[in-house]
């Protein structure tokens, strides 16, 4: 064990030799790097005192010399070292009188310089330490301060150094320079036009107006480019303009731009734009000034519109209007200007004309043409409104003229003539009075009375003839109701007509009056309905004409008719008795010549017999006579038996019933009408002057024409022959009864008398012209219908 | 790790279980250094990892309660090392509370290389102290025997207990409450 207890030894023995040496070169190598460091540090700290005694000539020499006052004070403020120009700055020499710094600063800045100091010495130096002393009495300098500590070689504060600069000028310079700033700040910041800076087109500062102009906040304007919010409203002004000035050939100029304010909205503002350049005469700010014209522009557009609403209104008056600028050049005029005075230049192209060569040029129309130019003169001196001045014109025109001085401001700036022509006016009057005049005359001489009342029948007025018609006297009238005073008879219609007029209507009837002697009148009555000035219904005017002679003219034909028509009737009923009572025994005498010629052919004789023959013939004769008789009287007017005849068949018939003699011919010259009427009336005309036209030719070619012709309102139809012709003295008398001219055929002398009558019953006339041995022409119009 | 801790261990080795143990622990462990170790140097601390767990394993006692050993005997070694730093406080409160600012920065003055657990103050009175013990290397162990053995130095007694604010034992804090 004892064994084992030894090697345990041994080892740990071995261990801690093996300890002790590394111990040993542990420290060695510490020994060595200690006497390392100790060298180099020994190099540096002597290096070190080299450069600080060199710093330390130097700065002392640079302190001594410094221009500006150094000042060396102690912890506590005292003064111990200052240089020449501190002596003279501050006014003391520390040497011979002892001063504390603190002293000298003012009251205003004690906190601050307290502050100063024990950051001064907190921080080892101070820096632009700026406050106020007092050096002298009334002398404080503004003074600026940079100082560092002065350390001991234990690194403890023992002093502080420092540089004094006297900045009062400076201040002062400052001072001012804030000052104006803060008024020109001011100014901008007030201005009521819009203010920015730009650069590169980006603005960098704007004013408030500028922020109210657009509606930005201040924030989002600075830095915007200004062409982002802008546009010149005349886009190729706007890039001249600016290509002139980065040429640089332009510092300065105006335009209008349009503005898209932060609502969208859209404002016109004036801009002047100035750039602002180095004196290399690059550019280096750009000063934009904007107002805001929107308004002014508006306004503009307002007064144009009402300038041309007015110009509109001038030229379309219907009074001639002349407005003359201050000399005498016409500034405006209208068409009835021209009308007036005759020109027929448009009046747009008189502006600018001489308005006093224009005067003589018209003074030949007026009656007094030097009056005319004098008065002109005369009003233009004076200067005072002149109204309603009349001026004759040589061709009776009369025109009516105003003057009116135009001021503004109490300047002068021109007058406005004004014409009408006041012709008709001044006419019209007088040609009322003659109008007046005329119709009273006329009212009070017409053959008609006239009688004026209210709407209670009152009598107002009454003219001559009312008074004749009536019998009363003017005055007896006046005043009296009109249906009572005349004893209408039939005044139960009266209200009936009232209420007619009243609504307006005119109306004519008759009234049944008693004049004042008590005769029995009647009186045709037209009524209008008469109104006052104000348009109100104030009575009735009714125009009487007497027809009571009318009336019994009237009553009598109708009478006559009544008794015309009996005795027709009777006459008609005569006839057919007169001539059946006449035929009667003319047939039995007829009978008893025949029984005569048969039973007694033998005893007569020849002799006897052509008596026999010739008393028949007699008696036919008297057959036609009594047939005509009755026929004629036989012809009425009877629209019930009418009907469409056609005359071209008419014609033709008799042409087949008739004897004509083989020499003749009778020919339709024209298509005869077809008109309406009773058909045997027709046949009986035509039938009654063809046989007469082919009886009477001796013409060895006989010809007889009819034709017929439209005049109208009528037919017109004629038959011609070329027969013997009938002599003048006979032309009347044929178409009396019972009258015959002719000789060689036995006729009743009715025929023609049945034609006119036929024909006067159908509305027309006939008529003959006739050449003895020549021929004859029949010519009847027919009505139609 | 600091020459003076390996030497201090190996000290406590020798005096607690006797040369044999200490030797055995020293030639039974490979050790880069060769088991040779002074107060001047600096070591691997995986070195002391493996010495404690020989020595655990030679005398079956748990690591733990080794440092704790090792705590309460190294007071005394570094006591005889630098008597001056503990004769400058008169109370163990006051000491604990100047490891971080006093006594470290000392140690660093001759040590720069010295890799140092720190000690936050979280509470202080004049009987009581809470702190956090910080550290790579969790020997928190060895700073409560430290503690103790404070206390024992100026005849006082205290109660330290502690709590793991991290279950390696990296962030450990400690209340130290003076009795009587």
């Amino acid at each position: 064990m004892a064994e084992n207890r030894i090697e345990i030894l041994e080892r740990a023995l071995e261990r801690q030799k093996k300890a002790r040496r590394q111990a040993e070169s542990i420290l060695e190598v510490k020994s060595r790097e200690l006497f390392d460091t100790a060298r180099q540090l020994k190099e540096a700290n002597e290096q070190l005192e080299g450069l600080l005694s060199e710093k330390t000539a130097e700065l002392q020499g640079i302190f001594v010399n410094i221009v500006d006052p150094y000042v060396v004070m102690d912890t506590y403020g005292n003064v111990i070292r200052m240089n020449s120009a501190a002596k003279e700055f501050l006014g003391f020499d520390h040497a011979k009188n002892p001063k504390n710094l603190t002293e000298l600063v003012h009251p205003d800045y004690e906190q601050y310089t307290r502050d100063s100091l024990r950051q001064l010495f907190r921080d080892g130096f101070l820096k632009n330490y700026v406050a106020r002393i007092q050096v002298a009495p009334g002398h404080e300098p503004f003074v600026q301060i940079n100082g560092s500590v002065i350390y001991d070689r234990d690194n403890k504060p023992v002093a502080a150094q420092g540089i004094i600069r006297d900045i009062t000028r400076e201040r002062e310079a400052a001072d001012l320079i804030r000052e104006q700033k803060q008024q020109l700040d001011i100014i901008v910041d007030h201005s009521p036009l819009g203010i920015v800076l730009t650069v590169d087109g980006q603005i960098i500062k704007a004013n408030h107006a500028f922020e109210v102009l657009t509606g930005y906040p201040h924030q989002e304007v600075i830095g915007k480019k200004l062409a982002s919010l802008s546009t010149p409203e005349d886009p190729d002004l706007g890039a001249r303009l600016e290509r002139e000035m980065a040429r640089g050939t332009r510092d300065t100029y105006h335009l209008v731009k349009r503005y898209v304010r932060a609502d969208g909205r859209n404002i016109l503002a004036k801009a002047t734009v100035s750039a602002v350049r180095d004196k290399n005469g690059k550019e280096v700010y750009r000063v934009k000034i904007l107002e805001d014209i929107t308004r002014q522009r508006e306004a503009e557009l307002k007064i144009h519109a009402s300038e041309s609403r007015l110009s509109n209104l001038i030229e379309n008056l219907n009074t001639a209007v002349l407005l003359e600028d201050q000399d005498r050049k016409i500034a405006l005029t209208n068409q009835q200007f021209c009308d007036i005075f005759g020109i027929t230049a448009p009046p747009e192209s008189l502006k600018g004309y001489d308005c006093d060569t224009a005067a003589r040029q018209s003074m030949g129309l007026f009656e007094d043409e030097n009056g005319f130019l004098d008065r002109i003169d005369e009003i233009l001196k004076a200067r005072e409104l002149v109204h309603g001045e009349e001026l004759l014109l040589k061709d009776g025109r009369i025109l009516e003229r105003d003057y009116i001085p135009i001021y503004s401001d109490e300047h002068y700036q021109g007058h406005l003539w004004t014409y009408s022509d006041v012709t008709l006016p001044r006419l019209y009057k007088q040609t009322i009075e003659q109008e007046r005049n005329k119709y009273g005359s006329i009212i009070a001489n017409m053959n008609l009375g006239m009688i004026e009342v209210d709407l209670d029948d009152t009598i107002q007025m009454v003219n001559k003839r009312f008074s004749q018609m009536s019998g009363y006297g003017e005055t007896e009238l006046l005043g009296q109701t009109a249906t009572e005073i005349l004893r209408v008879s039939n005044k139960e219609i009266i209200p009936e007509m009232l209420e007619r007029r009243k609504k307006g209507y005119s109306d004519s009837y008759e009234v049944e009056v008693a004049t004042k002697k008590g005769e029995r009148k009647y009186w045709l009555v037209s009524g209008a309905p008469r109104y006052d000035e104000k348009g109100r219904l104030a009575g009735t005017i009714g125009i009487h004409l007497d027809v009571t002679m009318q009336k019994e003219l009237e009553a009598q034909k109708e009478l006559l008719l009544k008794e015309l028509q009996a005795s027709n009737r009777e006459l008609s009923e005569y006839a057919h008795i007169v001539s059946h009572d006449l035929k009667s025994p003319l047939r039995s005498v007829n009978a008893l010549v025949s029984w005569m010629q048969e039973d007694y052919r033998d005893k007569l004789g020849p002799e006897g017999q052509l008596q026999l023959q010739m008393m028949q013939d007699k008696i036919e004769g008297m057959d036609h006579l009594i047939d005509d008789i009755l026929r004629y009287s036989s012809i009425q007017q009877d629209a019930a038996a009418q009907e469409e005849v056609d005359l071209n068949q008419v014609v033709s018939n008799i042409r087949e019933i008739i004897f004509i003699p083989d020499h003749v011919r009778i020919v339709i010259m024209d298509e005869l009408p077809v008109i309406r009427a009773i058909p045997a009336q027709m046949h009986q005309l035509f039938q009654n002057l063809l046989s007469n036209a082919v009886t009477h030719i001796e013409n060895p070619e006989g010809l007889v024409t009819v034709g017929c012709r439209d005049i109208g309102d009528f037919w017109e139809f004629y038959v011609e022959d070329n027969g013997v012709g009938i002599p003048p003295e006979y032309h009347q008398k044929i178409f009396q009864m019972f009258q015959s001219i002719s000789g060689k055929r036995k006729g009743t002398g009715i025929g023609l008398s049945i034609v006119k009558k036929i024909t006067e019953l159908h509305g027309g006339e006939v008529r003959v012209a006739s050449t003895p041995g020549q021929g004859t022409t029949f010519t009847f119009t027919i009505r139609k219908q | 790790m600091k020459g003076i801790i390996f030497t201090e261990f190996l000290e406590m080795v020798e005096e607690k279980f006797g040369l044999e143990v200490a030797d055995q622990i020293l030639e039974n462990t490979s050790l880069e250094s060769g088991g040779v170790y002074t107060a001047v140097g600096t070591y691997d601390f995986n070195e002391m990892v493996s010495l404690l767990t020989a020595l655990s394993q030679t005398v079956e006692m748990d690591p733990g309660s080794l440092l704790y050993a090792f705590g309460h005997y190294l007071f005394g070694g570094l006591g005889k090392a630098h008597p001056e730093v503990i004769a400058s406080y008169k109370d163990p409160l006051e000491l604990i509370y100047g490891i971080e600012d006093h006594i470290h920065v000392q140690v660093r003055k001759l040590y720069p290389e010295a890799q140092l657990p720190t000690f936050t103050i979280l509470d202080r009175n004049p009987d009581h102290l809470t702190l956090v013990y910080q550290s790579e290397r969790g020997l928190y162990a060895i700073a409560h025997g430290l503690m103790e053995s404070c206390f024992q130095h100026f005849d006082q007694h205290a109660q330290v207990t502690y709590k793991l604010l991290e279950p390696n034992g990296t962030k450990v804090e400690f209340q130290i409450v003076r009795n009587g």
